[in-house]
């Protein structure tokens, strides 16, 4: 398949595997950095996971200048701004974003403002609106495998006086560096393993079928399926492994690199939703709506998820399966790899145990169906096709 | 030249828009969701045309092709990439999953206007068009005449919005 048309970008370099932070001052200097901000959280910093970041900089001999450590779950403007009046109270030349989706996402709003000098982050809000240069280098070390964010264009930030969700996409919020180290992610509880994990299947199985998928995005979004099969259960069964845990981070990498050249589709659509509704985890949301999203879609791209069996559940597999039953037969590959890590850590498979409740679900339809992530979806869904897939998911 | 067709589709797109406004109640519904000071504008870059809608005290209208300060602005890179959308040979979705245009605003309203945009579609465009670009089945709540008789009639006519303060 070719599309008529489409773009692909990910100019962001890649440092992955052991000793890959202490690498981090390399490129600072490559930069012509000499004060950086670290930008992290409160429980990266107690469990020491951002002070082997901190540390490398200072055994680098670029130490940070500051570090901010009070970033929330949910990026909110307030931080940004925060950020950056701290960047600039410092005199700092670029930011070292260590975390998962918040903290890189505040990252990238801070970026904004530091290089447009905003006041108001909302003049930015939408698709390909930001322009001219980014002036803040900017290295991302994620500690979950699963956004994806050190390699997509994305950000979602909050506006928590207007009670606005504001999502920015442009090609100008791609780090310069991501940092996969196993260290980051090697003590990441199993039901976060888990959940994160089936985010990033989430992200390569969407942005394979979606509307702007392309020949290059499929690539990572195969790849990112093949690592993921291999080495979720392997992640969960002996944790402390560290090529598991960097093979999962590069899944996670891969389906990032994927899903921001082709985007996502229904299900990150209802996952943004529960979560913003009713609290529910974005990797669990992930988990529990994925078969049914695909189940929804089948109809439309039975075949591309006929293709993605190979990589779900393996060459037999899929050589076994009839193709016109192989689009079905991946749909089970998802369910059954949900079923185990149900089993392994306790993770939901349903939205009522994940804690949403039957009057939420009108308002998450509703909510829903104004999500960007809607618009690539390759089936069209209105209010009730998406009740209708709650219903089932519930 | 092509300009010039884009900016007679505009023309129409943009009356058949408040006329489903006046007559199609999933629109109404649309538009009575959109937030007081709503500027939708289309824009073709880099020198236009442009077509506008807003909500400004509870009315909702057609701006046309006039300068406006937008809320949500719809800019399409080139005119070759804006004139199969408006030529009815490729959906407005597809188009921006191509990289045709640029969104700047509230992506969830840019959800709502192309939720519009597809009905309002499904009146003036025929039928051979509109299933190909469609995401799903037209569905029309009234006459594809009394659609084109009030395209034709109304330009500018305020639309009282659902809800709003008029």
């Amino acid at each position: 398949m070719i599309p008529d048309y489409y773009e692909f970008r990910n100019s962001t370099k890649i440092l992955s595997g052991t000793g890959a932070i202490e690498n981090i001052t390399f490129e600072l200097a490559n930069m012509k950095v000499s004060r950086p901000l670290v930008l992290t959280n409160k429980q990266l910093r107690s469990l020491g996971v951002a002070d082997i970041v901190i540390g490398a900089l200072e055994k680098g001999l670029i130490p940070a200048a500051a570090v901010y450590d009070d970033v929330p779950v949910d990026s909110s403007v307030s931080t940004v701004n925060e950020v950056a009046k701290a960047y600039a109270k410092a005199d700092c030349d670029a930011i070292v974003a260590v975390g998962g989706g918040s903290v890189l996402d505040t990252a990238k709003g801070a970026s904004i403002v530091i290089t447009h000098g905003a006041t108001d982050l909302m003049q930015y809000m939408g698709s390909e609106v930001l322009v001219g240069d980014r002036m803040v280098p900017f290295v991302a070390v994620p500690t979950t495998a699963g956004t994806g964010s050190e390699v997509t264009s994305a950000a979602v930030i909050k506006d928590t006086e207007r009670h606005v969700k504001m999502g920015f996409v442009s090609y100008n919020l791609l780090p310069d560096v991501a940092v996969l180290d196993p260290r980051m992610t090697v003590g990441l509880p199993p039901r976060i393993t888990a959940a994160t994990g089936m985010d990033a299947l989430c992200h390569a199985v969407e942005a394979f079928s979606c509307r702007q998928a392309n020949p290059l995005s499929d690539c990572y979004a195969r790849a990112a399926i093949d690592l993921i099969r291999e080495y979720l259960p392997a992640a969960l069964a002996k944790p402390k492994v560290q090529e598991n845990r960097l093979a999962m981070a590069n899944a996670a990498l891969l389906a990032g690199v994927s899903f921001s050249n082709s985007m996502v589709g229904i299900v990150h659509a209802i996952g943004h939703a529960c979560g913003g509704v009713a609290g529910v985890p974005h990797g669990e949301a992930m988990a529990i709506l994925l078969p049914h999203g695909m189940t929804y879609n089948l109809g439309v791209v039975g075949d591309r998820y006929g293709e993605l069996l190979l990589h779900l559940a393996g060459p037999q597999a899929y050589c076994t399966e009839h193709p016109a039953d192989r689009g079905g037969a991946a749909i089970q590959a998802v369910r059954a790899l949900n079923t185990m890590l149900h089993d392994k850590t306790g993770m939901p498979l349903t939205l009522s145990e994940a804690g949403v409740t039957e009057e939420h679900l009108p308002i998450i339809a509703r909510t829903a169906i104004d999500d960007g992530a809607m618009a690539f979806n390759p089936r069209d869904a209105g209010y009730d096709d998406v009740l209708t897939l709650l219903r089932q998911a519930f | 030249m092509k300009r010039r067709v884009i900016a007679i589709v505009f023309f129409f797109l943009g009356r058949g828009f408040a006329a489903c406004a006046r007559l199609d109640s999933r629109v109404k519904r649309e538009i009575g969701r959109w937030a007081e000071g709503t500027v939708v504008t289309l824009r073709v870059a880099p020198s236009g045309p442009q077509t506008s809608w807003s909500v400004r005290d509870g009315v909702f209208r057609h701006l046309g092709a006039r300068e406006v300060e937008p809320t949500l602005l719809v800019t399409f890179k080139n005119p070759e990439g804006a004139l199969p959308v408006f030529l009815g040979m490729k959906g407005v979705l597809q188009a921006f999953a191509e990289h045709r245009s640029t969104l700047a605003g509230d992506i969830s309203l840019g959800m709502s206007v192309v939720r519009c945009l597809h009905i309002v579609e499904g009146y003036l465009f025929p039928a051979i068009m509109t299933r190909r670009i469609l995401p799903s089945p037209a569905h029309r709540e009234k006459s594809v005449v009394a659609a084109y008789a009030l395209t034709l009639a109304v330009s500018s006519a305020p639309v009282f919005v659902e809800g709003g303060a008029a």
